[in-house]
Order: structure tokens, then C-alpha cells, then sequence
């Protein structure tokens, strides 16, 4: 039988609405100001209850510090159901140019960028599209990093939010302690984890098609491993 | 920025009918509506009358359909749709869905599946709550009238037919056919045709004979010529050619004769076929020779199938060929050992006698003898020549019957009145187990000698066995015996119960049952005919089934036979014996859908006949 992905000891959980308050207070006046007085979910809501949006990013490059967001894709979703109506894309214009090996793995043309606004003018509209949901995305540290050096630079403030990071599920699913370990761990890749529950092979290297990608292995995990009734604080990041 | 669910476009766009819609922009704006929904395997997703607003797209697993008694109707897998029909029925669902496998569903609302169902034709098409409509339609697309096998002789015509009165002379006559330039002059009476004139007819009747030009054309006309009907294929009337060696025939629509068919104009349409096979086969004088026809009849078959015949059509051709086997070897038997003492005639049984026979059959046939027959006088007689065309029929590629049922088994070989006792026999006290065996004795055709001996057991085989209606009742649940598969699920073949299999027998379980019911009905309706399709007509006539039922049981036929006969071609071509047996995996999802549907119309009609040949109880 399915194995129940582990409650958080209570150090553990974040209280992200607590948070989300106080840097109401810190942020400077604009967007960014705006999506922290929007407030947050507390972190008794259950997850069945909690509006969730995947969310994937792609860029020039690995590295936050020196790379830059070219792509960002977003759909909505709940524990249940994926909601294609909501989903959102959008392209921004690299400061830097493309190297054209990024080129070939994203598919996204230098033609195709050279049309798209710069990041600065669209990062307000992903705010709001942000506002008041709870993350999904594959391997936090990427999204999280990249959107955070983004707003660093753009409004002079952090951007933070709560994640539900489909990799770090699943890690806590497949985890087994040494002793009981035979050969190598499981990938936990996107596709890999995705096959293992029977979910389709898609053409990764999309945002939005990551977003969906992702958004289907949450609710697969939710359906084998993970109760919607417990609270959100069990899960989010 | 335009937002692309590519994905979910390609994998909606790989199956029917998404693929069929040519609006991208309007599916795609279909595809920002859908919803995705990851269900575990074994729950409901349309629960037991639960109300459904939703058209399902398996993206990945399975799905299993149960009716209302929780009976197993269908397994379906990706790229499948499901809940459309409680969406054209505002939402009550009869049948209840539920996962078997961990699956990934899209959900499009009802809106976007009533718009697309109300303006695309195609779309619609593939939704038809009637599967029998879907059968018709898809029947219809495949068959493009391009070969003489399956135009109908009606196209060959072209120009009304040149016709003079039974009272005209000769000279007028000829006049008459210069005039028009034709080779042949109907004759008519009161409008009614009674006969045909030919160019040769002057030639040896007239002129040859020193006849005076105001000599009625009615004494050197044909009197009753043959002729086809309108509906008729053209092959049938160069098949009738052939048989009858007449280079002219009159077709009839209502009785009254629209056009004349000459061999001139069929060759014009088609200049090879299975027609030259036939020729060719009364032309041999030796076994080595019929030998060597036989090896090109493969090439006939593959050639009837790529010229898109139709299986009544290639049954029809395939029979012909057999039966010129067989009349061709008995006229050889009769050189050999002799004109026969008696009057006898060679019967066809099952596929042979129906006219639907295909590639590859074994022989079934048997021989009724005159009542004058002795076996003393007679015995060695037809005992030399029957065995003598029976294994010279197995060389020449119609197999020796497993069964022995063969005119050189002695059983077999009767005189008529013991035939009709055996007959009599079988009808008045039926044994289910044993007419299962001699099911195959209910499709009795003369092909050679003395027909009216193989018309007169037909007539009794009738006449018995429409006063037997207990006769009925066992040939009714014998015709239950055979059971179609449910459908397909993946590369298996679905079974009722659930069990799933890697190959299943098409002839068996899909053509030999539709054969059975609708020769339950056709004894029961007393029909003369033999060939299922024309007994199906017979049995329309007598308005034994509801409306409409008897044409999807033609359809069903069409529809099993065409892939059968798909089946056995591309075996052919792929150097293996021609056989039944078809492994799902090499049928195309258009095939399969249609298989599905045709299979239900047959299990359909099976539980139907159940019930109106139900014996009486007590």
C-alpha cells in the first residue's frame, strides 16, 4: 500500500501568513508591497482548501547571480483538479544575449525574444498572478533563487513565497535509511518521478509545460501519498 | 503572450476526432477550458446514476464501463473518449465508468462538446448515439465505385434501350439497329420485354437461312432472355456472360428494360479479373492444367481486395471460381468414367452454397442421386467419380473436408427421398449437438447435373421446417454458441467476463454467428434464398425484425467480412497461409471501433433471437 508522506514536526512547519504580514510592513511601496499586504493562507488551511499555482521558469543559464529568466509559465490548480483556464506564459528579453546552447534546449528563438519585453515590465503582472497562492514547482532552489535575484534587482526587496516542491515530495516518499537501500536511489527528476506514476512523457523544457508537468505529479502524489485534509503546514516550504 | 497548452493539443490531436477538425485556433481555444484530473486506479469517475457534464479524454490509463447491473460493457485505454452519451442525454448516464489503471483524465466541459457536435459534421459523425448510423457511415466512406466488382451494372449503360415491337419484320428491325448503331435490338410487347435480337441472330436465324425480310422479328428472337436487374453488380452480368455465353443482356429496373449490357462495354471497363480465371478453367482438359489455375487464384483474391470489392462481391466471385472447379471436374469425371446412369446432382454446402466463399476453404459437398438409383447397378459408378473429383478438388486447393462431409463419403451420397428422410429427421427430432454438425446442411446449393433434385430437397427442407417450430428453437440456441468478443482493450481482444486474449477467430466468433442468425430467420420466413445478404432482404420482407435491424446485421457482415478479407490479403502478401485468426494489434483504430460496434449488433441480435424462437414452456 502507499505510504503516507510524513507530517512536519511542529519546528518544522512555517507559519507563511505571519511572515507574508510582517513584510507587508518592510516592502517598498509598489507591486511587490501590494502582493505581501494580499496576505497569505494560515497555515491551519487544509490542503484540499489551499489554491495552489505550478509554476516552472526557464533561463539563460544555471547560476542566479549571472543568469537570467528568458520564459515562465503558470497554471492553477487545486488538489484535485488542474485548470488549464488559468494558465498564463510569459517571455522576457535577457539583458545578456543567448548562447546558443541555451537556444537549443529551451527552443525558444533569439527572434522570438528579441520581440519580448523585458522582465522589469512584466514582473508586476507574475506578481499578481502570484498573489495569495501556494507554489508548486519541481526543485524549489531553481524558482525561488531566480525569482528572488529578479526582485532583488528589479524592486530592491525579497521575493518569497510558500512552495510545494514536487522533488522534495518525493524524496520524502522514496527515502529509505541506508541499511535498507539497494544500489542507486531513484532519479528525481521530473520525468522520472513522473513515470512513476504512469503520468505521460512530455517534451520537457517549456515553462508552462513544466507548470503542467508538475501540477499533474502533485496531484499524484496528493492521490497516493498525501492527505488533503492535513494542514498545509505539513507540506509547504 | 498567447498561452499554448501544446501538449494537451497534440495528444487530443492524435486521436478521432480531434484529428478530423481542421479549426486549430477553435481547439485550441477548447483547450484552455479543459480540466485534468489524476484519478487512482479502481474509483468511480462517473459513480452509479451519479449526473455527468463532462466529455472524458483518457490521457493515460484505463478505463472500465459497467451498465447498470455492474455487468462489464467495455474496457477503454488512451486517446479514448467517454461520457458523451449522458452529454447528448442532459446528463443522466446510464453506464457508471470507473478507473482499472492509475489514470490522467482531461475533462471538456459539455459546452465545448455540444458546440463542436452541433457545427462539424465529422465531429458528430463519431458521436452518433446509433452505432448502427456510425457503421453505415463508415461503410459508406470505404466504398468508391471503381471497379467492375463493385459498380453496379446500371453504370455500364449508356443509352436508353433501342427497342421495336413484336409485330415488326425483320428488314425494320435491322434498320432500326443501324439506325442507332447497335449490336442488339430489344423486342417488346405491350411495352414488356419478351425477347432480344443480335446482330448474329440475322446473321445464322435470317439471312443465313434465306428467311424473307417481312419474317416477324419475333421468330428469330430469344425468347425470355436473361436478364439483370438494375440493383445487380456488373460482374454479375459478365459472370452470366460467361455462363450462358451470350454477349448481350437486358437490364430491368421494375420490370422494364432500361439498357442493354454487351461484353463490348465490360471490357471497356475492366480488361482483368477473376471473369478470365472462370474462362480459363472450362477451357482445361487435364487436372495438371486446373492445377495451375489454381496456383493464380490468390493473385484474383489480392487483386479483388486492392480493387476495393466488396466482400459480397469477392464471396461471390471466390464461389464462382469454385463452383467452375467443380462443374469442370465433374464434365472431366464424366469423360473418364462414363455419362452417368442416372440423373444425380453435385450439391455445394455452407460458404460454397451461400456464395461467400473466400480464399482458402476446405470442400463441402455432397451429391443427391435419383430415386431410381440402385446401388447394386449404380454404387461403383458414383463411388469412382465422386472420390475421383473430391481429391482432385483437394489438389486444386479446396481441402479435403476434416469433417468428411463430401460427396465421396457414401453417407452423403444418397438418393433424394432418403436425403428428405434425413432431413425430416433432423428437423421433426432436433438434437442440439448434432445440428450444430449439420448446420452447414442448411445452406444446400446445386451445382452440377440435375438441379431440380437439389430444388426439390430445398422445398421439403422448408416446408418441414416451418411446421417445426421446435426445430427453430434448437437452431436458435445454436446460434447463441458463438459468442463476439466484447471489443478490444490495448492489443487484447475483451471478453464478457473480463478476460482478455491475444488473438480471437474473426470467421468463428464474428461472421459464423451473424451466418446463423440469419438462418434461423430465414427458415422461419420460409426464404429460398441462400446467400446471407439476400436472405437478410427476404427476411426484411417479412418483417421479422424491428425496423432497421436486419440492415445493420448486412452491415455487421460487411464490416467483419471486409477485414477478414483485409486480414487474409496481407497475410497473403507477407508469403503466410491465409487464415481467421487476427491479433488485435494489427488493426487500425477505425477497425476497431467498428469491429466494437458491429460486434454488438451480433450479440444484439443473438439475444434477440433467443427470445422469438424461445420454445414453448411448460
Amino acid at each position: 500500500m502507499s505510504k503516507l508522506l510524513k507530517a512536519k514536526t511542529k519546528e518544522e512547519k512555517q507559519d507563511w501568513q505571519a511572515m507574508f504580514a510582517q513584510w507587508a510592513e518592510e516592502a517598498p511601496e509598489g507591486p511587490l508591497k501590494r502582493y505581501y499586504q494580499a496576505g497569505m493562507i494560515t497555515p491551519q488551511t487544509s490542503l484540499q482548501d489551499t489554491p495552489l499555482l505550478a509554476l516552472d521558469l526557464e533561463t539563460t543559464g544555471l547560476d542566479p547571480k549571472e543568469d537570467e529568466i528568458i520564459s515562465l509559465g503558470v497554471i492553477p490548480l487545486s488538489n484535485k483538479i488542474i485548470r488549464c483556464q488559468g494558465a498564463q506564459y510569459w517571455m522576457a528579453k535577457p539583458e545578456r544575449s543567448l548562447n546558443a546552447e541555451s537556444v537549443t534546449i529551451h527552443e525558444i528563438t533569439h527572434s522570438e525574444l528579441a520581440e519580448a519585453p523585458p522582465l522589469e515590465a512584466i514582473l508586476d503582472q507574475i506578481l499578481a498572478a502570484l498573489t495569495g497562492q501556494v507554489i508548486v514547482v519541481h526543485c524549489v532552489a531553481i524558482e525561488r533563487q531566480f525569482l528572488l535575484e529578479a526582485s532583488m534587482k528589479i524592486y530592491g526587496f525579497p521575493l518569497y513565497f510558500p512552495v510545494l516542491d514536487t522533488m522534495d515530495i518525493e524524496r520524502h516518499i522514496i527515502y529509505k535509511p541506508w541499511w535498507k537501500r539497494f544500489g542507486r536511489q531513484p532519479s528525481l527528476r521530473l520525468d522520472a518521478c513522473r513515470q512513476r506514476y504512469k503520468l505521460p512523457r512530455y517534451k520537457a523544457h517549456h515553462a508552462l509545460t513544466d507548470a503542467l508537468s508538475s501540477a499533474e505529479l502533485l496531484q499524484a502524489q496528493i492521490a497516493h501519498h498525501m492527505d488533503p485534509t492535513a494542514d498545509i503546514a505539513n507540506y509547504w516550504l | 503572450m498567447d498561452v499554448e497548452l501544446t501538449e494537451i493539443l497534440e495528444a487530443l490531436c492524435q486521436h478521432a476526432p480531434f484529428n478530423e477538425i481542421a479549426d486549430d485556433t477553435q481547439l485550441n481555444d477548447m483547450v484552455k477550458e479543459i480540466e485534468i484530473q489524476y484519478v487512482r486506479a479502481g474509483e468511480w469517475v462517473i459513480a452509479p446514476s451519479a449526473l455527468n457534464n463532462t466529455l472524458f479524454f483518457i490521457r493515460s490509463g484505463a478505463i472500465e464501463v459497467l451498465s447498470k447491473e455492474n455487468k462489464l460493457i467495455r474496457r477503454m485505454n488512451e486517446g479514448e473518449l467517454f461520457g458523451y452519451f449522458s452529454l447528448l442525454r442532459g446528463g443522466k448516464s446510464s453506464q457508471s465508468m470507473r478507473t482499472i489503471e492509475d489514470s490522467l483524465l482531461y475533462r471538456i466541459p459539455a459546452r465545448w462538446f455540444l458546440k463542436l457536435y452541433e457545427e462539424n459534421d465529422t465531429f458528430s459523425d463519431f458521436f452518433q448515439l446509433a452505432r448502427e448510423v456510425r457503421l453505415r457511415v463508415a461503410m459508406d466512406s470505404q466504398s468508391s465505385d471503381v471497379s467492375l466488382m463493385t459498380c453496379p451494372v446500371v453504370s455500364l449503360l449508356r443509352r436508353p434501350p433501342i427497342s421495336t415491337d413484336a409485330s415488326s419484320n425483320i428488314r425494320v428491325a435491322a434498320q432500326i439497329m443501324a439506325e442507332h448503331r447497335v449490336s442488339s435490338l430489344l423486342i417488346t410487347e405491350f411495352d414488356e420485354l419478351i425477347g432480344i435480337v443480335t446482330d448474329q441472330d440475322l446473321r445464322t436465324r435470317a439471312v443465313a437461312k434465306g428467311l424473307a425480310y417481312d419474317t416477324p422479328i419475333a421468330d428469330i428472337m430469344t425468347r425470355h432472355p436473361i436478364v439483370m436487374d438494375s440493383g445487380d453488380y456488373a460482374a454479375e452480368a459478365v459472370l452470366k456472360m460467361m455462363e450462358r455465353n451470350v454477349h448481350h443482356i437486358p437490364v430491368v429496373k421494375n420490370g422494364r428494360p432500361i439498357g442493354v449490357v454487351s461484353t463490348g462495354d465490360i471490357i471497356q471497363k475492366e480488361s482483368h479479373g477473376s471473369i478470365y480465371l472462370i474462362s480459363d478453367i472450362y477451357k482445361q482438359t487435364s487436372i495438371e492444367g486446373l492445377k495451375s489455375i489454381s496456383r493464380k487464384m490468390t493473385h484474383t483474391f489480392t487483386h479483388l481486395v486492392v480493387a476495393d470489392a466488396n466482400t459480397q462481391m469477392i464471396g461471390n466471385a471466390m464461389s464462382h471460381i469454385g463452383t467452375a472447379f467443380v462443374k469442370r471436374l465433374l464434365q472431366l469425371g464424366e469423360e473418364k468414367f462414363g455419362p452417368p446412369p442416372i440423373p444425380y446432382c453435385f450439391i455445394a454446402l455452407g460458404s460454397q452454397a451461400r456464395e461467400e466463399q473466400t480464399i482458402k476453404t476446405d470442400q463441402d459437398n455432397a451429391l443427391i442421386l435419383s430415386d431410381k438409383y440402385n446401388k447394386k447397378l449404380h454404387g461403383e459408378y458414383f463411388e469412382a467419380l465422386t472420390d475421383w473429383v473430391c481429391n482432385n478438388l483437394d489438389k486444386c486447393g479446396y481441402d479435403l473436408c476434416s469433417g468428411d462431409i463430401m460427396a465421396s463419403n457414401p453417407r452423403w451420397r444418397q438418393p433424394l427421398s432418403v436425403w428428405k428422410e434425413n432431413f425430416s429427421e433432423w428437423i421433426q427430432k432436433p438434437k442440439a449437438e448434432a445440428l450444430l454438425r449439420l448446420s452447414i446442411f442448411f445452406d444446400l446449393r446445386g451445382v452440377y447435373g440435375d438441379k431440380t433434385l437439389a430444388l426439390q430437397l430445398n422445398q421439403h427442407i422448408r416446408r418441414e421446417a416451418q411446421q417445426h417450430s421446435g426445430f427453430l428453437t434448437f437452431m436458435a440456441r445454436n446460434a447463441n454458441q458463438r459468442k463476439p468478443p466484447l471489443g478490444f482493450f490495448r492489443q487484447f481482444v475483451l471478453d464478457g467476463e473480463g478476460t482478455q486474449s491475444r488473438t480471437f477467430n474473426l470467421k468463428e466468433r464474428g461472421i459464423a454467428p451473424i451466418i446463423d442468425i440469419v438462418r434461423v430467420h430465414a427458415l422461419a420466413c420460409g426464404s429460398d434464398k441462400l446467400n446471407t445478404l439476400e436472405r437478410i432482404e427476404d427476411i426484411e420482407a417479412a418483417g421479422l425484425l424491428p425496423d432497421g435491424r436486419a440492415k445493420d446485421l448486412a452491415l455487421a457482415l460487411e464490416m467483419i467480412g471486409m477485414v477478414r478479407i483485409r486480414h487474409q490479403k496481407e497475410q497473403i502478401e507477407a508469403g503466410e497461409e491465409p487464415n481467421n485468426h487476427v491479433n488485435p494489434e494489427n488493426l487500425s483504430s477505425f477497425e476497431k471501433r467498428h469491429l466494437r460496434d458491429a460486434f454488438h449488433i451480433v450479440s444484439g441480435q443473438q439475444e434477440f433471437i433467443k427470445f422469438r424462437y424461445a420454445g414453448k414452456r411448460s
